[in-house]
């Protein structure tokens, strides 16, 4: 009893001070953990009481956040593994919390993190299985969830390319709590190679001016600056991009190189066949 | 066979799957309507008859096979019984010679004989049937009996409604007893034959929790034997296993559902199938396992599975067309697009033919058209217009209409009017993903037919967001090589660059390649296909030992002198 005690004790503190540093909250988590275990509850069996379920639930959810605002996706991304068979639980063996519940956030952030590392494929499972336990019915339900809505229409956006849109929804209040912000940086140096590798093939040539809208830079000297890490030149103020001239030559060898073989292949193949 | 009707029902069913007709349809139907289609390709393997044949007795259940159970007992047993009796007990026959001559095309044909006998199987002709079959007094007595125990369990049960059937069962006992003096094995096979009617006979009958509990026991005794001859037996019973724990009562999509509990032992089955190389086991229970991880939305699991485990080459075709299926299906929601393509068009083309797999055809082909939709292909008008499927596909017909067009207005309707349809389809999430394909159609269009366009047009004419929005997605089409064009952003506007001559570039040759690898690939199957009677080969020995020696007096012959020219070229072309 008094494992599970100290627990809730621990829970509660990681809950109401959620301004702990890194290294003050994994001291507490490895505490919680180790209750856990103690308590024989790091998974859950079906013998399992409820209330420890409930417990065990919480830590790792506390967990989660706080590897997430210590941006540190490995440890984030063990504590949602660890949570899925909790989450997998029939509602009357372990409630799903109601206001308290965090399982959305961490969902959503999940889908987030999957986002940012263009682990699409796994974005694109956990988003069918989401679909699927609710009960099929609730795809707008998702859609317009706080949490969970907002990666899926990152991810629509980044999709079609309305990169503006997704700069929108970084900025100012749109992010739906702190947590998601810790994102923010990553996206914005992703749509920005995006922007300029889609610009290398658009356009022929950009004002220095405009570009600086372009790609969301605050100043010319920061525009000035991206050019140079892409290799790009300046010349009386446009921007002008490298041209790919030079690797036609090889890919015309390359090509008859392809044809030799392809005909090679077909010749060995008629010699089995006649 | 089953005769015509049988063959025919399905079908209509089929027509009705896509239609409307699904939405109005009571819950039990539906569902299984719903089901069908993967079903009906569950049910296609091998014993393929069997599955499609489930259609049927299931639309007649309610109403007639009931009361074929109550009526019949009285006067109309003595022809369709008698028959039954005999239908049933001449698979024994095959079977043995299945074992005897080890070779599982005997076991086959008694599979699939049992289409046409679970219409007219009821209980008591089941029991009858079994109580006829064993001695009471086998060396192996316990098992015999266990099993009857197992299989006494549904007579009871439906015996509380109409009375001649309690004395039925009795009856059987007594024949049981009558017959103790045949002393003779029972193989392995006929008790598993057995419960596999017993199976059917549940399923038939909705009855799930039964069909369930049983065929646990039956599973547990299967995997106490390893004989390669049951092969074709046991892949059939995992496989009424898995669909009665479909069936139970949170359904699949829940993670609560039984689907889940089964797992352990079907991959059990499986680690048992491979070191066994059991081909027929491996292969469904690798099918089934998919199903399950699918119905659950467990992509991940599915993926693992596919990538640790190997399906049989030589699994029977319709098994690998459901592999196939559920393949292409797992990666096209990973995105995997090209790969979701070949797979789904293999697995159509695989699909049998006939009208009993058309659930299963339609289910592949509209998740084919949604994939070759999300590659930015347009698919073949032809294939709405086969008289089968031009209802099941009219939703995605529509579908296609607004990607062709690029008309993100009429894109969304359509969804929003078949979300229902979609839906159950499985392809809803995937049809979401096609709004930026629709985008990227309506840019090309545009740039097709202007040669400068302003940004502002196109905003208005796809209903963009804004002029930004519109110069982003328009750059990124350009990368990605939708579109062969310039941007202007000092003055706003798309301009398109002259579309050079296909045929300079390496598009056709990659094209007739890609052809000629089919059709050289078609010709290496083909002739893996062919069969090679066994032992054929020591005949052509003799024959060309005997060629040999005629050869050899020929030459004699000659050399004596007593053979002309003529004669020996005609010797010759008879060899």
């Amino acid at each position: 009893m008094s494992a599970e005690n100290q627990l809730s004790k621990i829970i509660s503190q990681l809950k109401s001070s959620p301004n702990l540093s890194y290294s003050e909250s994994s001291a507490l988590l490895s505490q919680a953990k180790l209750a856990l275990l103690k308590l024989n509850a790091l998974t859950p069996a079906t013998t399992s009481d409820p209330a420890l379920l409930a417990l065990a639930r919480d830590t790792y959810e506390a967990g989660a956040l706080a590897s997430i605002r210590a941006k540190n996706p490995e440890s984030f991304t063990r504590y949602v593994s660890q949570l899925q068979p909790f989450y997998e639980l029939p509602p009357n063996v372990l409630p799903a919390a109601g206001a308290g519940g965090e399982r959305k956030k961490i969902t959503g952030l999940y889908l987030l993190l999957l986002l940012t590392q263009g682990r699409y494929a796994e974005f694109h499972s956990e988003l069918e299985s989401l679909s699927a336990r609710d009960g099929g019915a609730s795809n707008e339900h998702i859609e317009s969830d706080k949490y969970l809505g907002y990666p899926i229409r990152l991810e629509r956006w980044l999709m079609e390319g309305s990169y503006d849109r997704v700069w929108k929804a970084m900025k100012k209040g749109e992010v739906p709590c702190e947590e998601f912000g810790v994102f923010s940086d990553i996206l914005t140096y992703q749509i920005r190679s995006e922007i300029a590798s889609s610009s290398e093939r658009a356009y022929p040539s950009l004002p220095l001016s405009s570009t600086k809208s372009l790609l969301f830079l605050d100043s010319e000297g920061a525009v000035v600056d991206f050019a140079r890490s892409r290799g790009w030149t300046i010349k009386d103020g446009h921007i002008y991009f490298p041209t790919e001239a030079d690797e036609e030559g090889e890919q015309g060898q390359e090509a008859s190189k392809v044809v030799i073989e392809n005909t090679l292949g077909y010749a060995r193949q008629l010699e089995t066949i006649v | 066979m089953p005769g015509k009707t049988p063959d025919k029902e399905p079908v209509e069913n089929g027509g009705y799957r896509g239609g409307n007709d699904m939405k109005d349809k009571p819950k039990p139907k539906s569902k299984k309507n719903a089901k069908e289609g993967e079903d009906e390709m569950t049910v296609v393997v091998p014993p393929s008859k069997k599955q499609n044949s489930a259609p049927p007795p299931d639309v007649e259940d309610g109403d007639v096979a009931m009361d074929v159970d109550n009526a019949d007992d009285g006067e109309a047993k003595v022809d369709p019984v008698v028959q039954t009796l005999s239908d049933v007990k001449s698979n024994f026959a095959l079977l043995d010679r299945a074992v005897v001559l080890f070779d599982a095309r005997f076991t086959l044909r008694a599979l699939r004989s049992i289409s046409s006998i679970r219409k007219r199987l009821t209980p008591d002709i089941l029991a009858q049937a079994i109580s006829e079959a064993y001695p009471a007094s086998t060396p192996s007595d316990a098992l015999p009996r266990q099993f009857l125990s197992a299989l006494g369990r549904p007579d009871v049960q439906l015996g509380r409604q109409p009375g001649p059937e309690m004395e039925i069962d009795s009856e059987p006992k007594a024949g049981k007893n009558g017959a103790k003096k045949e002393v003779k094995d029972i193989i392995p096979e006929i008790d598993v034959f057995f419960g596999i009617l017993t199976q059917v006979l549940f399923h038939d009958n909705k009855m799930w929790q039964q069909g369930l509990e049983f065929s646990r026991f039956l599973v547990d005794r299967i995997q106490s034997f390893n004989r390669r001859t049951l092969d074709s037996l046991s892949a059939k019973v995992y496989f009424y296993y898995s669909l009665f724990a479909e069936q139970l009562a949170p359904l699949p999509p829940s993670p609560q559902s039984p689907i889940v509990s089964i797992r352990p032992v079907l991959l059990a089955a499986l680690r048992t199938a491979v070191l066994r190389k059991d081909v027929d086991t491996q292969a469904s229970v690798i099918v089934l396992l998919l199903r399950n991880y699918l119905l659950t939305s467990h992509i991940s699991q599915a993926d693992l599975l596919v990538q640790h485990s190997q399906f049989p080459e030589n699994a029977a075709n319709n098994q690998v067309a459901r592999y196939l299926y559920y393949l292409g299906r797992t990666r096209a929601i990973q995105l995997r697009y090209t790969e979701a393509h070949e797979h789904l068009t293999a697995a159509t083309r695989k699909a049998p033919s006939s009208a009993c797999a058309l659930g299963f055809s339609q289910t592949a082909t509209k998740l084919l058209l949604v994939v070759e939709l999300l590659m930015g292909d347009i698919p073949d008008r032809a294939t709405f217009r086969q008289p089968t499927f031009e209802a099941a596909l009219h939703p995605y017909f529509l579908l296609v209409q607004a990607v062709r067009v690029g008309n993100l207005e009429d894109f969304e309707t359509i969804i929003a009017e078949h979300v229902d349809t979609f839906r159950r389809d499985g392809t809803y999430t995937l049809i979401l993903r096609l709004r930026q394909n629709v985008i990227k159609t309506g840019i090309r269009m545009m740039s097709l037919s202007y040669s400068r366009i302003s940004l502002r047009d196109i905003c208005i004419r796809l209903h963009l967001g804004s002029e930004e929005s519109a110069e982003y997605i328009v750059a990124k089409a350009i990368r990605d090589g939708v579109i062969e064009a310039t941007l202007d952003r000092e003055r706003g506007f798309m301009k398109s660059k002259e579309i050079g001559d296909v045929y300079a570039t390496r598009e056709p040759g990659e094209a007739f390649h890609d052809r000629i690898n089919a059709c050289l690939a078609l010709h290496d199957e083909s002739v893996k296909a062919m069969r090679f009677p066994m032992n054929q080969h020591r005949l052509e020995l003799k024959s060309a030992q005997e060629a040999r020696e005629r050869e050899r007096e020929m030459a004699k012959e000659i050399q004596d002198g007593d053979l002309d020219e003529d004669d020996l070229g005609g010797e010759f072309e008879g060899m």
